[in-house]
Order: structure tokens, then C-alpha cells, then sequence
């Protein structure tokens, strides 16, 4: 999540609540740092909604 | 660098864009992403990708414009009127107060003035949307919010219209009395929240209330002038108002004319938030934003020059079919909405969670309660250009 891009728009911390939360100013930050399965969805979903493409999910192979 | 050909004009202010400016949203993304507007000829940007960078780019397209005279206001509203870095510190003081975990205490009393409207005229089985339920909702909310009193209710809508629409009540006023009325209405606007103000810190225990919150608040270690407070008094009433007024006509109208969208909302209740969001990206009630520019500036193929005031087409942006799936189809659920009709960049909308909450809390009491209705037959609602109040609104459903 870069924060510098972040203004508050709050869609993440709504549509994915299980990855991401607010700050005092209601802007975002990362509650799941790593995710899989349905919290994976989740984490893109909030990606895909970010009005400002603030947040980039990572997809990494696990051995 | 030369100018493009000539390229068509729009219109952006007769009743039949308000009504329904989709179509020409999509005319001018088309033939001419960045055109001019009729008689200004000022520069108008319409696709999602010019208007989100010049949303973003406040050092080029900036807030700070001399155009406060229209609006009756004596300094820059703040801190919708002031560009960073200066609005930044502002915004770090406000958006505690305005966050979505802050707003939501608020649901249940909206709940309650919307039931309480409602119970006003249901039995009825008719009524004019606007007067009887989108104007009084925000504003009682915002009454409730700044900790003021419900029965300065009926003073805050004569005050608004003064600034907003002085030709409601006095239909002949001229340009230049309508521009005095505001000036006088404005003037009344800063002396209501001066003694409110002068009120506030004569008490001795604080109040829970927003207005005292920032009355007291500190941004680093400095309190806020009471000038200052009073240009953030003077925006919230500006911008409280009227968009929250205009989204539930625009939401209502639609739903109103199209009888399968709104089956599926009353029998599936839990569409309600992605309606708010889909519904504010397809009708956008503030179609636009104004930015004066600050330096010569190429969007587009088209040349912008120092000291033009752009038009930022908020609307034309989110109606884009580069950016939305299938734009011209209202999906209230679709994937991926983002829409920037609460903008984008650092101005994003200081209200935005208040208004998605009114929103969604209006829309599920209305529909509950009055879940088949439709346009009074024979009757045409009448939009407003620029923000979209359905000033007239009619509508009818069975007692």
C-alpha cells in the first residue's frame, strides 16, 4: 500500500475488511500483510476498487 | 503549438443535459476528450484518465480560485478552496472527524429522521421527493452533526437557498440582485456561526458535538482562527447539503423509472451499497468540478493556457468505457466501481463516508417502507444543471 497515494477513500477497509482497516484519519492500512485463499480474493478485490491504485497485491509461489 | 480544429460546443447548462447528460458525456469523450464550452469557452475535460491526473495534480490544476463572490462567501472556503500544502494540514485536523468509523454512530438517528419523514406523508401515497424528503434529511443531519439546534432547521434551508438558488425566493432577481442576495445571505451565514461559535466557548464543558471538536482541536500544538473555523463552517453547510439532497433525487428518479432494478433492490436489501455506489458513478450528481489552471499545460492533444478555469467533467469520467466494463450499464453489482464522483486526489470529498452512510440508510428505510412507487403519470421531473437536485420530483405509490 503506498501511502502517499492514499486519500481516504475508504473502499478497501470496506469492501475487504479482513485485510485491510483504517487509521485515525480513515486512511488505510494493511491488517494482512499476507493472505491466501478467500482472504486472498478479498485483498484484490480491494485492490481492483482503489480509486487512486494505491494498494498492489503480489502474487508469490510458495515451495 | 496550434489549437485543434474547430471542435463542437456543449451545452453543460440547459435542463435537458441535467436530465440526461449521459448520452452527451459519451458525444464528447468521443469527438473531443478535451474540448471548450460553450459561450466561456473555457477547456473541458471529459474521459476518466485527463480528469483523474488533473484531479491529482492540484500544483497544475488548482483550487484556489477568486470565483468565492459567486457562492457569497468573503474568503476561500476551507478547505475545499485552498490547495496544498496549507489544505493538507487542514485535512489532517478534519478527516478524524469525518471518518467512516466517526460517522458511523450516526446511522441510527438517520434512520430515525428518514422513518420520521416518511411517516409525514406515506398515508398520502404521494409526494413532491424533493421538499418532503431529500432536502430536510441532510439537512437535519447536518444539524444533528455540528450539535445545532432542529429548530434552526427551517432558517439553515432559507439560508442554503439564499446562497445556492436565490431566485427561489424572489423569481425576479436579475444576475446582479441574485449575486447581492447571495452576498446578503452569506453574510448571515457567518454571523449565525459567529454567535454560535461566541456561545460555544463561553461554556465550560465541552460538547461531544463537531463543531466543538474543532473549535478545540490543535494542529500542531495551534488552534484554529475563528476565521478559519468559520470558512470550514461556511463549506460544510455548502457542501453538506445540496449533493447529499441531489444524490437521493437522482437515486430516486432512476429507480423510480426503472421497476426491475428496484424489484431486485427490495427483495435483496443487501444490494443497497453497491446500488449507492453504482448509482452515484452512472448519475453523478455534481457533474463537475471547476480548477483554475496554473500554468500552460498540454491534456489530451489540446493546449490549456495559464489562468484558464477548467472544467473537470466528473460525470464524462465516469461514464468512460476505458475504465468501466459495459459503462452505459447499471450493475449494481459491479466488480470493480471506480468512480471518482466524490473525486479523487487530495481533495477527495471530505464528507464522502457521512454522505454513503445517508445514502445507504435512506435508501433502505425508503424502500421498506415504500417499496412500489413510480413518476406521478403525466409529470416529468425537472433537474438542475451543474449539481443534479431534482427539484421536481413526483412520485406516487399505493396507499
Amino acid at each position: 500500500m503506498d501511502s502517499s497515494k492514499c486519500v481516504g477513500h475508504g473502499r478497501c477497509y470496506v469492501l475487504a475488511p479482513d485485510v485491510f482497516g483504517e487509521d485515525e484519519r480513515g486512511h488505510c492500512v494493511v491488517v494482512e500483510e499476507e493472505a491466501s485463499g478467500a482472504l486472498a480474493d478479498e485483498a484484490r478485490k480491494g485492490e481492483r476498487n482503489c480509486p487512486e491504485g494505491a494498494i498492489t497485491v503480489e502474487t508469490v509461489e510458495r515451495p | 503549438m496550434a489549437e485543434p480544429k474547430e471542435t463542437p460546443r456543449f451545452n453543460l447548462f440547459s435542463e435537458e443535459f441535467a436530465r440526461c447528460p449521459q448520452k452527451v458525456y459519451a458525444e464528447m469523450r468521443a469527438a473531443c476528450p478535451v474540448t471548450r464550452a460553450m459561450i466561456t469557452e473555457q477547456p473541458v475535460l471529459s474521459r476518466y484518465e485527463d480528469v483523474a491526473w488533473a484531479l491529482r495534480h492540484p500544483e497544475i490544476f488548482s483550487s484556489a480560485m477568486d470565483l468565492q463572490m459567486a457562492l457569497g462567501t468573503e474568503r476561500p472556503m476551507i478547505p475545499q478552496q485552498v490547495d496544498p500544502p496549507a489544505q493538507t494540514r487542514y485535512r489532517r485536523l478534519l478527516d478524524p472527524h469525518f471518518s467512516r468509523r466517526k460517522m458511523e454512530v450516526r446511522i441510527p438517528s438517520i434512520r430515525a429522521n428518514a422513518n420520521a419523514l416518511i411517516d409525514t406523508f406515506i398515508d398520502a401515497g404521494e409526494c413532491e421527493f424533493d421538499e418532503a424528503f431529500a432536502i430536510p434529511l441532510p439537512c437535519i443531519a447536518f444539524l444533528d452533526l455540528l450539535g445545532l439546534p432542529k429548530e434552526d432547521l427551517g432558517l439553515f434551508l432559507e439560508l442554503k437557498d439564499g446562497i445556492i438558488r436565490p431566485n427561489k425566493a424572489q423569481p425576479e432577481l436579475d444576475l446582479e440582485g441574485a449575486a447581492k442576495a447571495r452576498v446578503a445571505s452569506g453574510r448571515r451565514i457567518y454571523e449565525y456561526f459567529e454567535r454560535t461559535l461566541e456561545e460555544r466557548r463561553r461554556e465550560k464543558a465541552s460538547r461531544e458535538d463537531l463543531l466543538s471538536s474543532i473549535l478545540f482541536a490543535e494542529i500542531d500544538g495551534e488552534r484554529l482562527s475563528d476565521t478559519e473555523i468559520l470558512d470550514i463552517c461556511f463549506l460544510l453547510l455548502l457542501a453538506g447539503l445540496d449533493t447529499v439532497t441531489a444524490a437521493l433525487g437522482c437515486n430516486i428518479a432512476y429507480l423510480a423509472s426503472n421497476p426491475v432494478q428496484r424489484r431486485r433492490l427490495v427483495e435483496h436489501p443487501e444490494l443497497v451499497p453497491g446500488a449507492v455506489e453504482e448509482l452515484m458513478r452512472w448519475e453523478t450528481p455534481v457533474t463537475a468540478v471547476p480548477r483554475l489552471v496554473k500554468r500552460d499545460v498540454e491534456v489530451g492533444g489540446m493546449w490549456i493556457r495559464e489562468g484558464e478555469l477548467a472544467t473537470l467533467l466528473i460525470g464524462a469520467a465516469n461514464t468512460d468505457d476505458s475504465h468501466f466494463p459495459e459503462a452505459d450499464r447499471v450493475d449494481f453489482e459491479r466488480e470493480r466501481n471506480i468512480h471518482m464522483a466524490f473525486g479523487a486526489g487530495p481533495h477527495r470529498c471530505l464528507g464522502s463516508h457521512l454522505a454513503r452512510m445517508e445514502l445507504c440508510a435512506a435508501m433502505e428505510e425508503w424502500h421498506r417502507r415504500i417499496p412500489d412507487y413510480g413518476i406521478k403519470p403525466g409529470e416529468t421531473p425537472r433537474y438542475s444543471p451543474g449539481i443534479r437536485e431534482v427539484l421536481y420530483l413526483p412520485i406516487v405509490w399505493e396507499r
